[in-house]
């Protein structure tokens, strides 16, 4: 039971308090919670559950807001921390991003969305479909509205159909003349390289979005056309179990408009699309880098945003590197990061150039790890693909789209 | 109301900031209030923003109540809104202004829109002032038999917010049969769910009080109303889809087919895509599976898979709190995920508490088939930038090690870390060498080779110092040059500032004078002189120690200083099982990301004597504590590098050390003395441990004086049992019904009490030591409850004692029946004696 939540600026500003029990907590709780985080330093950021004197402390940070909430009392950690997670996720879906601005002009809206979403300290409805029925979210169009029609209310006269339906997550029967649904195959491939080149771990994790505007009450069938490589998955709350246990089909009525259909992770692949050759020598006080970038794997598509990045071992003093393709540049907390974009047809790629060492030091003992980036658009790289998306009941209309996407997750290169 | 010719004045310096801001919006919100002009409701929102972004900036808007709730008479529902949330914030504080907004809010409970209905009473049951309660009652029973469910729901938790500030005008409107009605029969889930966590609540706060709430929650987890919950549960959001979960594992399944049954109904929800219904549903599962073996095993192979998921692919915070629950589950069962140990690799930008845990699961899971793809992973981490975790990775290699798997290559790699000239990876190795030298004396050639090579001034951290001097002591006769580096380190003693060194160099040096005489003697002088004038207590000691027992006895002097060794088979554990076992139970709380079970930490009352209680939990696992004798004791050097293999401050458990290395307890005991560390300590007399501090109970202790104990028990009175009694249940009940509560009291435990209590038996078994048996109990924690009961000496006369103790506040609730009335008292001062040594024996 959630006993109180502050939303915090990236100065430790209170921006917003919201009481949830008769138990009221006050706000010296942040004060403390400040001082504990400026304590621990910005290089070990903070764990996310800490236990301050009189309360327990969950804390979300996200892009430089945090959500802070307390409790006396033992709970289950993951409803505290996934509650957060999805107030942050409301709220910057409401407010169209997140930042300290936008919460301090909205402040209404964010207390509507919290009354609505929790209450007496236990969450209740967190579907972003369902609040935007209860609370109109602040868009410009509405703005324009408001002031055209003189109604100023940003609150829809009628309470959510959902609230009273079988099916919480969808609003009652939308109708749209143009019928679309678009699903998009999104990957994330998470790999450690080895000094030696050699494939440490490499894995792909992968959601399916789905972005429906569907009249009525859609009934869809989505089935891949290999789905056996498919390690472990999570689903919507709106995908029928039983359907995907005998035949491995996705059976659901979808949310209206944009949702997360199913996640998944696929692990022991044996192939990555870049190889990342990075090689230091050092001697008498220099360390000499060069490190090379090319594809390994075509995957068939172009592979585009490849980016390098590596921190600058602490002992170093200066360093001068340079590249053939691309920029290269040494941000202020000593990170290199090399844009590359994408591989020239005529010249392998190559970062190179010297690393200054600290007078005392002969050698370089502490080696960067390199992070990798790239976007690949219209492929999924473990290779997962969709064999076909029924509609019972088809209407008239019907707009289906495919798409595919993998990106780099935590890439690593160890040099 | 202030005169408005206060709003003119100019603030004064010693004002709070705000104040003329404040005053100013005070009259304009007085000009609002019985205006009807069109867009009036425009310039009154945009005042309540500023009222309401003052209230969050902190600044006192109170004053302001009487003009708030005038201008609240609007249609404009985000005017409504803030307003309500104006008023639930201030009311408290202004319970007369408050009785002001009653009257608006109950209009707006009967308004036609359901969404002002429901908003208008969660504002009425938030204003939490105890002379409104009155109010309440109405709206809220008019809002439970809403039509409309938003309604209900909102009535549902409005019930339990009355509950919290009037419980028995609560109980008096018969709210919570209304709600078990609802809870039963209403046709939206979230009402149902906030019907069940309202009761859950206030049925168990009554159950102390009332029979029939205490069976109303009973029936709360019997089996047609877990299987009417079980059967619907899909249509329950996923946050009171928990809520039922937690409510499942407290059910006991008749049989086994019915675990069956509800693990096959659940499974689907393990790919649910909230991480708590996840993990609530595998605390059922492993709940449900606890008696059954094999099945248990089946049921950790079916949820690797879901909580490997939810680490790699939710938020960082989200994988941390699934990462810790993984990590209970690896320390439970590691060769269950031996084969997932790529998982638990480290990503260069995780932060270091989640690296920490994984460092320690790659430690557990490591077998024969992956220990050389493990050790090699922790070698590339020695290398990091991030320097606690480079050592920490050193550690686990080193723990690794002394698992026995493939020793050989893992030797290799602590040498390259030697080689390595990094100061900390250095010194982390070396404490691990002499670790593993301890463990596995047949690799000492490969080792002293390469530590013979390590210049001592390269050395500084005492700990790393401290294990490369024993070696220099232990190994003197391999290592050519010895003698030459001891003494030079005795040469700069004045410079050794860590009393751990100087120790270790005082009993090297005694143990390379044994080996080598003649190239030791006048460095071993000269030590043992420096040691003498030493002003550190210990190493004063122990210097005249040695200096006196070499005076007497050479042979004997070698024999007490360094007498042969076996080689370590096992080292200490860190954390008892049972206190493992103990967070497992709580398996899905935040006892698992702190790795300690929530009797530790929730209640603040044992937040000093913590440590205390985590030892006396140890000491009273079994009888086998009791029986320890004080002669077995550790050579203290060898017990001060124990210490460093577990670098934590959890010595506790390390009683089991002794048996490898005991010698005459006569010879050492100057030794530990002087060391004042305390390990076996409580054990021979651990009356003691309740009562006196740590260090110096094991003092007093070890050298046999036998100094009494001065617990603060009460006297027994002339009262005396048998020691023999019985009575079999029936007739207890029987007795129970029939005789009147001859006395009622509060005790309260003591803490070490408290920390005993881990399950009803251990209390079982020391009432009956006091002559005092028990027909029944039952409970988990915090709340255990017993029946009691004795019978006087020689006589048939019984005492019945019903008996609850709550760990979580210390006191136990104690009802007394007696057959013979006037010795009620007398029997209540022996019980409260008995109780409160309860846990220092």
């Amino acid at each position: 039971m959630l006993q109180c939540i502050f939303l915090l600026s990236d100065s430790g500003e209170v921006m917003l308090e919201k009481q949830l029990t008769g138990h009221r907590v006050d706000r010296s709780i942040c004060d403390w919670f400040w001082d504990h985080v400026i304590s621990q330093g910005d290089s070990f950021k903070s764990q996310p559950v800490i236990a301050s004197p009189t309360h327990y402390l969950f804390q979300v940070v996200r892009e430089g807001i945090t959500f802070l909430a307390c409790t006396q009392v033992e709970m289950t950690p993951l409803m505290g921390i996934e509650f957060l997670c999805r107030v942050s996720d409301v709220l910057s879906d409401y407010l169209g991003g997140l930042n300290e601005d936008v919460i301090k002009d909205n402040f209404v809206i964010v207390y509507e969305l919290l009354d609505e979403m929790i209450d007496n300290g236990f969450p209740l409805t967190t579907e972003a479909n369902i609040l935007r029925e209860m609370i109109a979210p602040p868009n410009i169009v509405s703005k324009v509205l408001s002031v055209v029609t003189g109604n100023s209310s940003n609150v829809s006269d009628t309470l959510p159909g959902a609230t009273g339906s079988c099916i919480p997550w969808r609003a009652a029967e939308p109708k749209y003349a143009n019928n679309e649904v678009y699903v998009d195959l999104v990957e994330e491939m998470d790999a450690v390289i080895n000094r030696d080149g050699a494939l440490v771990k490499c894995e792909v994790y992968g959601e399916v979005r789905v972005n429906s505007h569907l009249s009525g009450l859609p009934d869809l069938t989505l089935s891949f056309a290999n789905p056996s490589i498919l390690d472990d998955v999570r689903f919507h709350p709106c995908v029928r179990f039983r359907p995907w246990e005998s035949h491995q089909v996705l059976s659901f009525v979808p949310p209206d408009g944009e949702f997360k259909l199913m996640s998944y992770r696929i692990k022991k692949l044996k192939s990555t699309p870049l190889y990342v050759k990075p090689q230091l020598t050092s001697d008498a006080g220099k360390c000499r880098v060069n490190v090379l970038v090319g594809i390994r794997n075509d995957p068939g598509k172009t592979i585009d945003s490849i980016t390098l990045e590596f921190q600058l071992p602490p002992c170093i003093l200066s360093a001068d590197l340079n590249s053939n393709h691309g920029t290269v540049n040494i941000l202020g907390n000593k990170i290199c990061s090399w844009t590359i974009g994408r591989i020239p047809k005529d010249k392998t790629p190559s970062l190179s150039g010297t690393l200054l060492l600290e007078t005392e030091l002969e050698r370089l003992h502490v080696f960067p790890t390199f992070r990798v980036g790239f976007r690949i658009m219209g492929v999924a790289l473990s290779g997962l693909q969709i064999d076909k998306l029924d509609l019972k009941t088809a209407p008239s209309r019907l707009y289906k789209g495919f798409r595919a996407l993998t990106r780099a997750g935590e890439f690593e290169v160890r040099s | 109301m202030a005169p408005p010719a206060q709003s003119q004045r100019s603030p004064s310096p010693s004002q709070p900031s705000g104040k003329s801001e404040v005053s100013d919006l005070k009259l304009q919100l007085r000009q609002l209030a019985g205006s009807r002009a069109p867009g009036v409701d425009d310039s009154k929102r945009e005042l309540f923003k500023k009222v309401i972004s003052y209230m969050t900036i902190g600044i006192d808007v109170s004053s302001l109540f009487g003009e708030m709730v005038m201008c609240s008479a609007t249609s404009d529902i985000v005017l409504k809104k803030m307003c309500y949330l104006y008023v639930g914030n201030y009311a408290k504080v202004n319970p007369d202004l408050a009785l002001l907004t009653i009257n608006f809010l109950q209009r707006d409970c009967r308004d036609e829109d359901p969404m002002i209905r429901g908003l208008a009473l969660r504002s009425l049951c938030s204003l939490r002032v105890a002379n409104l309660v009155e109010y309440l009652v109405g709206p809220l029973g008019s809002g439970l038999k809403d039509s409309n469910s938003y309604v209900r729901m909102v009535a549902v938790m409005g019930v339990l917010k009355l509950y919290h500030i009037s419980a028995s005008t609560c109980i008096d409107a018969d709210f919570p049969s209304i709600l078990k009605h609802l809870m039963l029969h209403d046709s939206d889930t979230q009402v149902v769910a906030n019907c069940l966590s309202a009761l859950q609540e206030i049925w168990s706060a009554e159950a102390s009080t009332s029979e029939e709430a205490s069976r109303e929650r009973e029936a709360l987890i019997s089996k047609p109303f877990i299987y009417y919950l079980l059967n619907r549960i899909k249509e329950f959001c996923e946050w009171a889809q928990c809520l039922v979960l937690e409510l499942v594992t407290k059910y006991v399944p008749s049989d086994s087919s019915e675990i069956f049954d509800i693990m096959n109904l659940l499974e689907d929800r393990l790919q649910h895509a909230n991480g708590a219904v996840v993990l609530a549903t595998i605390r059922v599962f492993l709940q449900l599976t606890l008696s059954m073996t094999d099945v248990h095993q089946q049921v950790y192979e079916r949820i690797k898979a879901p909580l490997l998921t939810l680490v790699s692919s939710g938020s960082p915070e989200q994988s941390y709190a699934v990462l810790s629950h993984l990590h209970l589950l690896v320390m439970r069962a590691p060769y269950v995920f031996s084969s997932d140990y790529k998982h638990f690799y480290c990503q260069y930008n995780e932060p270091s508490y989640v690296k920490r845990l994984k460092l320690e699961m790659l430690t557990a899971v490591a077998n024969e088939s992956n220990t050389y793809e493990i050790v090699t992973e922790l070698c590339e981490y020695a290398a990091n930038v991030d320097i606690p975790i480079a050592r920490e990775s050193i550690r686990a290699v080193g723990k690794i090690a002394l698992q026995q798997y493939d020793v050989n290559a893992i030797v290799d790699r602590l040498l390259q870390f030697l080689e390595m000239e990094k100061d900390y990876v250095t010194a982390e190795a070396l404490v691990l060498v002499k670790d593993l030298l301890r463990k596995y004396p047949q690799w000492s050639h490969d080792c002293i080779a390469v530590v013979g090579n390590i210049s001592s001034k390269n050395v500084q951290e005492p700990k790393a110092k401290a294990a490369l001097i024993w070696m220099l002591g232990e190994y003197s006769q391999d290592m050519q040059d010895a003698p030459y580096v001891l003494e030079s380190l005795v040469e700069n003693w004045d410079e050794e500032h860590s009393a751990e060194v100087r120790l270790h160099l005082l009993t090297a040096m005694m143990k390379c004078f044994f080996k080598r005489p003649p190239e030791t003697q006048s460095a071993l002088g000269a030590a043992l002189a420096a040691g003498i004038a030493d002003f550190h207590q210990d190493v004063h000691d122990r210097a005249l120690f040695y200096y006196r027992i070499l005076r007497y006895n050479v042979s004997v002097a070698e024999r007490v200083v360094n007498p042969p060794k076996q080689a370590v088979s096992v080292f200490a554990d860190t954390q008892s099982s049972e206190i493992k076992d103990r967070i497992f139970d709580e398996f899905n709380s935040l006892s698992v990301l702190y790795q300690k079970p929530s009797y530790m930490f929730t209640d603040k009352e044992h937040r000093g004597p913590l440590e205390f209680a985590d030892e006396l939990g140890n000491l009273s696992i079994g009888e086998a504590a009791n029986n320890v004798v004080p002669t077995q004791m550790v050579e203290e050097n060898d017990k001060d590098l124990l210490l460093t293999t577990s670098e934590k401050e959890e010595t506790k458990g390390s009683r089991n050390n002794g048996s490898a290395y005991s010698v005459p307890y006569d010879g050492s005991s100057t030794s530990v003395f002087a060391s004042q560390t305390q390990i076996e300590s409580a054990v021979s007399n651990p009356t003691l441990a309740g009562h006196s501090p740590q260090a110096s109970f094991a003092i007093d202790d070890l050298l046999g004086l036998g100094i009494p104990a001065a617990p603060a028990v009460l006297s027994p009175p002339q009262l005396k049992l048998n020691t023999k009694a019985a009575l079999d249940p029936s007739t207890f009940q029987q007795k129970w019904r029939q005789l009147p509560v001859a006395l009622s009291q509060e005790i309260s435990v003591s803490p070490q009490g408290v920390a005993a209590l881990t399950a009803p038996q251990a209390l079982l078994r020391h009432m009956q030591s006091h002559s005092i048996h028990c027909i029944a109990s039952g409970g988990q924690s915090p709340n255990f409850k017993f029946f009691f009961f004795a019978q006087k000496f020689e006589e048939s006369s019984n005492y019945l004692v019903e008996c609850v103790i709550n760990t979580s506040s210390a006191k136990a609730q104690v009802k007394i029946k007696a057959d013979d009335q006037n010795t009620s008292q007398d029997f209540s001062t022996l019980f409260e004696s008995a109780l409160s040594k309860f846990g220092t024996s």
